[in-house]
Parts: C-alpha cells; structure tokens; sequence
C-alpha cells in the first residue's frame, strides 16, 4: 500500500513538471492556433540559463526561473515578431514545418555552444527529502510542483484580471473582430507567444533540477505538452493543471506495471493521446469546440 | 520556351544520365571524365535520392493529395527495414522476399492505426501520426528478437549498382502510382477529400475507405525503401529506421517541390537532398548542416510555400513580385 501511494506522490509530482511544460504550449496552440514544436527546445534553453547561472555564479536553481522566465520572454517576442508571424495565416502544415525547423536551429545552435555532453544541476539539497511514514518526498520535486503551481496562478491571472491578458483572450477567439476593436494583432500574437516562452523557460529550470540536460532533451517534452493539452482540453489554465497531474500519475503507474519500464514513456504517451482523441476528444475538462 | 519546359528537358535529360550513366562500367566514366557516379560518395549520395524521391512521393499521396500531412510515414520506413531484417537476418530467408512482404506489413500496419487516427484533422492528426513514429520506434527499441537497442545486422551485399537500381526502381514506382491515381476516380476522390471532407461525402465518396487506402499505399511505398534500406545499409536500429528528421525532411521535400503534383516531390527530393550534402559535405560537420536543414525550411516555408514547381509554372522570368505576393497573403 505505501508502495503505491509512494508512486502515486512521485506522479503527482512528475505531472507538476508536465503541467509547467504544457502552459505555455497550451496557450500558444488556444490563442494563436500553433502547434509549436520548438516548444522543447525553448524547455532546454531555460535548462541551460539555469544551469550557466549555478555553474558560473552559484545561484539556486530556483532562484534562477525569473531569469529563464526574462530571457525567453524576450527570445519568443523576436521569434514571433520576426519569423512565425509572417506564415500566421498560411495553413498550418506551415507553421508545423517552420516550428520544427526553428527547434533544429536552436538545438544545433545549443550543441555548438554547449556540446552534447550531460550537464546537472545539483544543489546541496537535491539527494534530501521529506519523510512522511514510510514515504519519501523529494524537495526538489516538491519545489518544482509549487513552481508550476505558482506558474498556473500567474497565467490565470495575467489572462482574465489584465487588460493585456483580455486582449489576448480576445484575439484567440476572433482576430478580425480582435483588430477592429483596435488590438495590434502583430503585437498580440508575439506577446502570447513571448508568454508561452517565457513559461517554457520556466519549465526547463526546473527540469533541470531532476534531470541531465543535453541539447536533445527537449524534443519529448513537445510531445508529452501535446498529449497533457489534449488530456484536459484545450482554452482554459485549469484543463492544462488537471491534464498534467493525471498524465504524469498514467506515465508512473504505466511504467510501473509489470513487464514495462521506463523505456515504454513515449508509446504509453501515445496510447493515451489516441485513446483520448477516440474516445473524448475535447479532454477531460475542454469545452465543446 | 518556358521556364517550365526547360525544366522538364533538363530533368529528363538528368533521369536518363543518371539511369544510364553507371550501365558504362565505372572505369570508363573515369577514363572519360564524366561529373558524378564515378565514385562511391556520389552512387551513396544518387541512392539516397532516390529513397527520399519514395518517401516524398509516398508522402505526397497522403499529405500532398488527400490533405492529412501525416507526421508519421517514417514507422512505415522502420518497418519495412525491420521486416527485411527479420526475414534475412533472423528467418535467414532470401531478401527477394523481404521486398514482397515489407509492403505488406507497412500497409496492414496503416490499415491498424488508420482507422482510427484518420478521423482526426490538422493539428490532431499531424501530432498523432507524430506519436506513431516515436512509439514504433520506441518499442521495436525494447523488443530482444528486434535486437533491442543495439540494432539488427544484415549480410553485407556489396554492389553499388544493386542498390541504386533497386531505389531507382522504388522510385520510378512512387511517382508512376501517384501519375496513375491522378488520372483515376480514386485520385480524384482524394482531391475531393482534401478540398471539402463534408461535400465529398455528400456527392458520394466512401471518406474512410479512401483516406485508408491512401494512407496504405503511401506506407506500402514507404516500406519498400525501408527493406532497400535495410539491406544496403546492412545495419539497423531506432535512430536510423524511425529517424523523426527524416520525416519532417520528406514532407519538406513534397513542400519544396510543390505538393499534390506529381513531378513536385522528385523536385524536391533531388534539390534539397543535394543542399544538404553539400552543408554536410562543406567540413564543418552535421551540426551546421543541421542549421542550414531549419534555416532552409523557414525560407521555403515563408517564401515559396506552393512549392518551386507552382513558382516556376509558365513563369518566363523570376520575379521579386511573387515572394512578396505569397509574403502578403500570409502574414499577419
């Protein structure tokens, strides 16, 4: 019994990480209609700031998402500003194709600058934990979950108590009638996409607490953002929360289970994705489309 | 003469040197200085060619005619080389028999996942098909008999000319399937699909059947160059069977070359297969090739999105006018 409740915490605290990661995702998918696929590859930039700043100048990991967060908020502004907006209307293989080729220059350009070799960020506190009974909680776990906790409340209120945030709802749900009431659309699509950054980044800081980074670790995250998005339903920051949380308590339990292990983590993400777009397509939580 | 015509001469002009150049022994074309396939880089460089002509084409009836860009075409690559590994390696069968049963298990596989990922669109579809290539190969990663993660070794057959044929032929057979179903009701049917899933319904297409079958002839075509492969490259495993790049790398070829035509695909094959050798080849190694691979595809995409054919279509002169023109239709 502690056994299981054992894994069912460790997958609570695993889908805090997915939720972080699937905000932004989340959000730039609702308001601009982009699946991005660069979406890892900005994960591991705010993997790599964190870890250059505990490296370099012994800052906690922790203590280092705001910068992620002011970092990649100002590299999505540019990417969107002056790459994706100019296929914003094509249709959206485009948007696949120009996504995916931004990811291959970002992590290239993160294998020129970093190499391909594992980097961890690793706190005097990382190997401690809390002890509750028989059952460990680790802090830095722990600490990643109220991140993305934290990061949920932020988004839910920068969208529906700011004036900004309104103009982004606005725009996602019609860009003509969005212009004509006087939003700069261009502006708009770059700060939702500079957000979705920003939170990214966010989410690449604390992965690197638990995780070695390399420059391909991003890619399936991408995929596992996706699959929590499609779990809780797309449009709203509390389908995102419950969507993390439930995929990261299947991904523990799935690998879990006898006969399977941890090399199974991309096909259960599959069966999950395709079970839920057969049997309910909007998600545990979406609205009708 | 139009640009389009000149460029129909000179593609035949190129198809029959590079059929007909390596039927003159090898010694001879370097006793006479001909450019290219005088040595092995290039016969390395003209299969590979030809297996992304397979792939493009293969995709381009799928993502290009019927209008589901499928993500995924490259489980149906893994699987082909895995079948020719099973049946030569494991089995020890002849690989004749491989390029017979390596389609067929390509195209049941798609019949399995296409029923149901087909009824999803876009975005849905796209990233389903996505997970299908990751998942494959992820647990063909994790089966013993498969080789697991080290990989499954075929006999080496050493011969150049086998395998250039062989991928010549895959190819010849990709585009001469979509010439033909272009000239069908199933082509046009597809074509109905990809327009207005709803009104093609409606005037009576079988939708499902359809898009299936699109979907297996595409991964039959798909799994041939997978068994070619596998014997050529005597040595498979995740990372080069279920390789995710490539799959984004043929659907950049079909968008290149211009995607729901026939000669579009071929196109792009050759031209973007050639760029990249040539960032590989320029000795700063894959990773600025990789750069040059995502800075490419953000231009193609921006600039030219219906492709080089549709750009070049009874065009007589190139003109800075048209990549504004597709610049203002799709920007914000």
């Amino acid at each position: 019994m502690s056994q299981f409740t054992q894994q069912v915490i460790l997958g609570l605290l695993l889908g805090g990480v997915y939720v972080a990661v699937a905000l932004g995702f989340s959000l730039v998918w609702g308001i601009l209609n982009i699946v991005n696929l660069a979406h890892g590859a900005l994960v591991i930039v705010g993997s790599y700031i964190t870890w250059v700043l505990f490296t370099r100048l012994h800052i906690d990991p922790f203590l280092s998402l705001p910068v992620d967060a002011l970092a990649l908020f100002v590299i999505g502004y540019a990417l969107q500003r002056g790459v994706i907006n100019r296929v914003i209307r094509a249709p959206l293989l485009f948007t696949f194709l120009l996504t995916f080729g931004i990811n291959l220059v970002i992590v290239s350009l993160l294998l020129l600058i970093f190499t391909g070799d594992f980097r961890s960020v690793t706190p005097a506190y990382s190997g401690s934990g809390l002890h509750l009974g028989g059952i460990v909680i680790p802090y830095i776990r722990l600490g990643g979950l109220a991140a993305a906790m934290v990061l949920a409340g932020i988004l839910w209120v920068v969208l529906n108590r700011t004036r900004s945030g309104a103009a982004i709802l606005a725009v996602g749900a019609d860009r003509d009638a969005a212009q004509l009431v006087g939003i700069d659309l261009r502006h708009m699509y770059a700060l939702t996409f500079a957000i979705g950054a920003a939170f990214a980044g966010v989410a690449g800081g604390i992965i690197s607490t638990f995780q070695s980074i390399t420059p391909t670790a991003g890619d399936p995250y991408t995929l596992q953002a996706f699959v929590v998005v499609i779990l809780g339903g797309l449009g709203r920051v509390s389908a995102t929360v419950v969507g993390g949380l439930a995929f990261g308590l299947i991904e523990v339990l799935g690998q879990s289970a006898p006969r399977l292990g941890s090399g199974y983590a991309n096909a259960i993400a599959f069966v999950v994705l395709v079970v839920v777009l057969v049997v309910r397509p909007r998600g545990l939580l979406g609205r009708l489309a | 003469m139009s640009v389009r015509r000149a460029a129909y001469a000179v593609a035949g002009l190129a198809l029959a040197f590079v059929v007909l150049a390596p039927l003159t022994s090898i010694d001879a074309a370097q006793q006479a200085g001909l450019p290219l396939l005088t040595d092995k880089l290039w016969f390395r460089i003209a299969t590979t060619v030809a297996m992304f002509v397979v792939m493009a084409s293969a995709w381009n009836i799928i993502g290009g005619l019927t209008g589901y860009a499928s993500f995924g075409n490259v489980a149906f690559f893994g699987l082909g080389a895995y079948t020719a590994g099973v049946v030569v390696t494991n089995l020890g069968l002849p690989f004749a028999l491989a390029l017979v049963l390596a389609p067929l298990v390509a195209a049941a596989f798609a019949v399995i996942v296409g029923i149901p990922l087909l009824r999803l669109r876009g975005h849905y579809f796209a990233v389903a098909t996505l997970g299908v290539g990751v998942a494959v190969g992820e647990v063909v990663n994790n089966i013993e008999p498969l080789g697991a993660a080290t990989g499954l070794f075929l006999p080496i057959v050493r011969s150049d000319l086998l395998f250039f044929y062989l991928m010549l032929g895959a190819a010849l057979l990709a585009v001469l399937t979509t010439w033909v179903i272009l000239r069908t009701r199933f082509g046009y049917g597809l074509l109905a699909i990809r327009e207005n899933e709803e009104a093609a319904a409606v005037i009576g297409v079988n939708t499902t059947f359809y898009k299936v079958a699109a979907f297996c002839i595409a991964a039959a075509l798909t799994g041939i160059a997978g068994a070619i492969f596998a014997q050529w490259n005597s040595f498979i495993n995740q990372d080069n069977a279920f390789a995710i790049s490539d799959n984004v790398q043929m659907i950049l070829m079909a968008v290149i070359g211009g995607t729901g035509t026939v000669l579009g695909p071929v196109a792009g094959a050759i031209s973007l297969e050639l760029i990249i050798q040539t960032l590989a080849g320029g000795g700063s190694g894959s990773v600025f090739s990789q750069i040059g691979l995502g800075v490419l595809l953000a231009v193609c995409v921006i600039f030219i999105p219906r492709g080089v054919i549709d750009f070049f279509g009874g065009r007589s002169k190139l003109s800075l006018r048209y990549f504004r023109q597709t610049l203002r239709e799709t920007s914000a």
